[in-house]
């Protein structure tokens, strides 16, 4: 019985010329979407990869010189773009892409998308994810506003259910219907996207990023039950399809506009964030707080000299084994690198509260848990990108601090005319990025995933249970 | 005994509206029976109680010995359902319409059965592949009343029925209804058409206000003396 309502629905939205227009044109937006999204990951992980090249190369081609002024020409770190997030590009638009390491300054990533764009980018950019987010929900909306209402104002559900159909039965069948029409639009650009996939060079199926792509698919695929399900309750609470449209859409509209508005402006205003002027200013003026290898009047840094000659048993700098200028320097380093670093936390974890708003909002509204899974999924979410920061600062640190190493070990007091083999930097290992594995993104996406996943579940036993026990039909 | 459709103080109130009281009736196999009455008085309602679509207020209604109530989709088993407006799916055709019916009914009809079953109720043969969209209502009706008898239904529930068709396919209708009773098959009939009700009906009600007034023998009495005794009630 199930199955033969099904294929009916399946096949009378198949004849419904509005429906296929409507359908046609969202298959060609994923389509354009999956196509454009794919150009612009090869172009701009192209150019991020040849602009890394070419800094590594920048950096291993300086002559033979001092140690700390290879410090300060310091170097590049591009962060590789997530192979996946072609298909949601997340916040990668927003966030920057590349940042500048040197000695005593931890600097922010630059280059991003918008910045670099017109303003349109900031009103979203058409990705496989914002036609599914947004888009498709409306075609399920269209599909299913009447699913109820018209066999209700054509008396034609009374027949159905006179040839010995129960309601769950007539409800389950039409869930199941609309499910196969959708198929129809998503699956080939899905299968597009496969194709993509497989054309990336160097490109290899491991088992993180099929697991990525399983999970990104499952959440999009219960977040289309959620709209598909709900749309075919609400059209059979209602008793005219005029009545049951204008109620989808207004869900629509909350779920997708209001909601991701509200919670975003609630989130910064609850948890206000410095700007960027006012904590490079309190980390440069708690950063002077230790010891400044550039200031020979620097208080802190003359201690620290005298404490080195009560250490070693000298007399004077020059007769320590080891330059007290490198030393100086480490010192300052790892300083003002603890104070980045905890003003970088701090920001961290304010934005972290303001995006909490957001997750837990996903428990009231399906598209901000789809949306945050998609991301997390795509390694274009904030905590990706965060990742990615912590290890361009680590190797920002462990490369400053090996040149002080350098400095304190292989150059003399005071010498500033020695020049280190250019062979020192040569070998020194380039900056890699590897992406965090699935479980440690998945970790991240707890919430979104129970607020997903409860979401499926209320939904449909909500249905069954008020579809089943209609007192009007 | 053979009694099929029956109704023990029936009754079924909106708030303090009454839409059906107390209504004692029983139907026997190859019985055809007619209600008559205006509208809102509480025929409609009737037959959605007999179809289990809403619950009555007090009383049984039974489909063959089995109360209604207590096994709202095992009775449908027993029986076919023709509403006043057969409007069907639009983008199937006759066919595929029949074809879906029958299938939720529990048949599995070969092409040419189901033909078979769309020319006997008096679809045109060139029509049954068109989409509904294209049929006129006395298109639809047919194939509403093929998917009833394709049913195979004890009992057979009609809803106005012949509202909106023209005299021919009302005669057809007429005839297919008789063909049918004699075959066994119960018809319980709300309708507003005394001519076509007489013509049809061993017995015939008289419904005013969620009452049935009065049980006319439809054998004994013409069209012109129904119509005038309804008329007669219908002013008091």
């Amino acid at each position: 019985m199930i199955r033969t309502i099904a294929q009916k629905e399946f096949t009378t939205a198949l004849r419904d010329r509005r429906f296929l227009l409507l359908g046609s044109i969202i298959l060609l937006l994923l389509l354009t979407a999956a196509l454009t999204g794919f150009s612009s990951y090869q172009l701009i992980e192209g150019q991020q990869k040849a602009a890394q090249e070419s800094a590594n190369e920048s950096f291993h081609e300086q002559p033979d010189r001092h140690p700390h002024r290879v410090a300060h020409y310091g170097s590049y770190a591009f962060r590789p773009k997530p192979v996946l997030s072609f298909l949601d590009f997340g916040l990668d638009s927003f966030t920057g892409s590349m940042v500048y390491m040197e000695a005593h300054q931890q600097n922010s990533a630059n280059f991003s998308q918008a910045q670099q764009s017109g303003s349109l980018t900031r009103f979203g950019e058409m990705t496989v994810a914002f036609v599914m987010q947004w888009l498709i929900p409306i075609l399920i909306i269209f599909l299913c506003f009447n699913a109820f209402t018209q066999e209700k104002e054509e008396d034609m559900l009374k027949v159905l259910l006179s040839q010995g159909v129960s309601l769950r039965q007539v409800a389950t069948a039409k869930i199941a219907g609309y499910s196969k029409v959708l198929a129809l639009i998503v699956v080939p650009s899905i299968t597009l996207a496969a194709v993509f996939l497989f054309k990336l060079n160097n490109f290899s199926w491991n088992t993180d990023l099929i697991l990525r792509i399983t999970v990104f698919i499952i959440s999009y695929i219960l977040y289309f039950f959620i709209f598909i399900t709900g749309s075919v309750l609400i059209s059979a609470l209602s008793k005219h399809s005029r009545t049951a449209l204008i109620t989808l859409l207004g869900i629509w509209i909350f779920t997708c506009v209001l909601l991701p508005k509200a919670a975003a402006n609630l989130g910064s205003s609850l948890y206000a964030t410095p700007s960027k002027a006012e904590m490079d200013a309190e980390v440069h003026h708690e950063a002077k707080e230790g010891m400044n290898g550039h200031d020979p009047l620097d208080k802190r840094t003359a201690d620290f000299k005298k404490a080195l000659l009560l250490k070693y048993k000298v007399d004077s700098l020059s007769q320590l084994p080891v330059n007290a200028d490198g030393l100086v320097m480490a010192e300052g380093e790892a300083f003002s690198s603890k104070v980045y670093q905890q003003h970088f936390e701090a920001l961290v974890a304010t934005y972290h509260k303001q995006d909490q708003i957001a997750v837990w909002a996903g428990f009231i509204d399906p598209y901000l848990a789809v949306r945050n899974l998609s991301m997390g999924m795509a390694g274009s979410d904030f905590a990706h990108y965060v990742d990615f920061l912590n290890a361009a600062e680590k190797y920002r640190y462990a490369l400053a601090q090996f040149l002080n190493g350098q400095q304190a070990t292989k150059m003399h007091y005071k010498d500033k005319e020695t020049r280190l083999s250019r062979e020192v930097w040569k070998k020194y290992p380039d900056f890699t990025y590897e992406m965090p594995g699935i479980s440690w993104a998945l970790n991240n996406q707890v919430i979104a995933v129970t607020a997903l996943l409860c979401w499926t579940i209320l939904i449909y036993f909500l249905s069954i249970f008020l579809i089943g026990n209609l007192k009007n039909v | 005994m053979d009694i099929v459709l029956a109704a023990a103080e029936l009754s079924k109130n909106y708030g303090d509206k009454h839409a059906l009281q107390s209504l004692n009736l029983e139907l026997r196999k190859g019985e055809i029976f007619s209600l008559l009455g205006p509208n809102g008085a509480g025929k409609s309602t009737t037959i959605n109680l007999f179809l289990g679509f809403i619950q009555p207020t007090s009383g049984t209604a039974c489909i063959n010995g089995t109360d209604v109530a207590k096994d709202p989709v095992g009775i449908k088993k027993h029986l076919a359902y023709i509403p006043e407006q057969v409007m069907l799916y639009q983008n199937l055709t006759g066919i595929e319409n029949l074809a879906l019916l029958t299938a939720l009914a529990g048949f599995n009809y070969s092409k040419a059965e189901l033909v078979n079953y769309l020319e006997r109720a008096g679809l045109q043969t060139d029509a049954i592949i068109k989409r509904v969209g294209a049929y006129s209502k006395g298109m639809r009706q047919k194939v509403g009343i093929a998917a009833a008898v394709a049913k195979n239904a004890k009992i057979l529930l009609l809803d106005e029925p012949t509202s909106g068709l023209d005299p021919k396919a009302s005669n057809e209708f007429s005839e297919l209804l008789i063909q049918l009773s004699g075959q066994g098959t119960a018809v319980f009939m709300a309708t507003h058409d005394i001519f076509r009700a007489r013509e049809v009906s061993s017995r015939i009600g008289i419904m005013k206000n969620g009452k049935l007034i009065d049980m006319l023998d439809g054998s004994r009495l013409n069209a012109g003396e129904i119509e005038q005794l309804y008329l007669d009630y219908m002013k008091n």
